[in-house]
This record gives structure tokens, sequence and C-alpha cells, in this order.
């Protein structure tokens, strides 16, 4: 089966604010408050270019930034698990 | 395929290679602070509780809502389908949702109880804990 593909919610839905690190970001449709730490926002702006699937998101990200730590392609899995749970991402 | 993507793509400020932690499976990098409630009524009870979260995949749920190996004697299997919102505020409730074992209930609901920020379906619980 097709790993699945994700899309991020829109940025006109979010409202962000940096923290210093961390990342406020206010869901308009849910009318939630997220606290992100990286790689969250990196990843919103990765899928921002259009659907992915987390081998794919991992190529992305690849392409900008040296991964600090192994397990990338289970990290970056929990990581999308996460924030489908938050609504901020979606399956495409 | 495989195009090489355009490095001045909006959204990304990074222009030389910076160093992203992506951290361990287990850990979480969001935490929801404050569901406000007013405009999200409907979706909250559609929300949905993984019983267990992904985090503990497979994992039986003991009486007091901790995960415990599979087979554990005494603890109740993971549930096949999440929870909804709806479902879990029956089994917060005291009572057993349509579906759910009422000997296993009382272990399910303390697995809510116990969600943390973070875990997956701790921002549906915490809308559900949210006065109206």
């Amino acid at each position: 089966m097709a790993a699945p593909r994700y899309i991020a919610e829109p940025a006109d839905k979010l409202a962000l604010a940096r923290l210093d690190g961390l990342c406020a970001l206010f869901h308009g449709p849910s009318g939630a408050t997220h606290i992100v730490a990286p790689p969250a926002p990196e990843i919103l702006a990765a899928l921002r270019e259009g659907p992915a699937d987390a081998a794919t998101l991992l190529d992305r990200l690849a392409e900008r930034f040296e991964f600090a730590d192994a397990g990338a392609a289970d990290a970056i899995s929990a990581r999308l698990a996460e924030l489908e749970a938050a609504g901020l991402v979606r399956r495409a | 395929m495989n195009a090489p993507e355009d490095p001045e793509t909006k959204g990304f400020v990074a222009s030389r290679r910076a160093v992203l932690a992506l951290g361990a499976v287990a850990a979480s990098t969001v935490v929801t602070v404050r569901p406000a409630l007013a405009q999200a009524a409907g979706s909250i009870l559609a929300c949905q509780i993984p019983v267990p979260g992904p985090h503990a995949a497979g994992s039986y749920i003991a009486a007091d809502g901790t995960t415990v190996a599979p087979g554990t004697p005494g603890a109740a299997p993971p549930l096949s389908r999440p929870l909804t919102g709806e479902e879990a505020k029956v089994l917060l409730r005291g009572s057993t949702p349509p579906g759910v074992d009422p000997r296993a209930a009382q272990a399910y609901a303390n697995y809510i109880r116990r969600l943390q920020a973070g875990m997956s379906g701790f921002t549906c619980y915490a809308s559900l804990q949210m006065p109206r």
C-alpha cells in the first residue's frame, strides 16, 4: 500500500508568532492554539510546496537541513502523526 | 520525478544548511494550549482519541490506564478504532459506549485521563474538559 501523503493547513488558516525557539500557531478553523517546537514549523513549510509522503518530505527537508539525529524516517513519521492529531496537517 | 525544489521557495528562511533536530520518536513537538471551544463545539464531538496512541501501538491497557505488554492478564486490548469525542465523554462519565467491552471501559477511561500534552488524542480530551 502506498505511504500516506500529507498536506499542511494553508498558511492563511494559521496565525504564527515566534517565541524564542518555539512557535505559537493559532489555528482558526479549530480555534485551537498550539505551541510547536522544531521541526514542526519546518515540516509545515515544506508541505506547503505540495502534498508529500514521509520519504518525500524528508528529501525536501534534507535539501535545506542537516539532521541532528539518526532514525530520521521514524522521527518524521512520528512528527507527521502528531501534527495530524493536532489538525495541522491532513492526509492528501 | 525528483525534480529539484526551488531553494528560494517561500516559507523557508534558511539560506544555508542549518541543523534540524527531528526529535525522538516518542518525544513530542506539539502542545495544544488553549482550545477555544465556542467555534469548535461540533468538531470536538467528532475529534478522535486512539486507545492507545501511536506511541504505544499494540499495547494493552491496564485497569489504571497505563499501557502494558500485549496479553497482560487483566488488561484490556487496544481498541480497533479511535474513540470519538462523544464516546470518550460517555466513558469519562462512567458509562460504556456501544461497541466497547463494559469490562474494559474503566481501563480505557483511565487511559484517556492519563493523556498528556503532545500525546495523540490529548487535544480532543482537553477540549472535552473545557467548560462550554
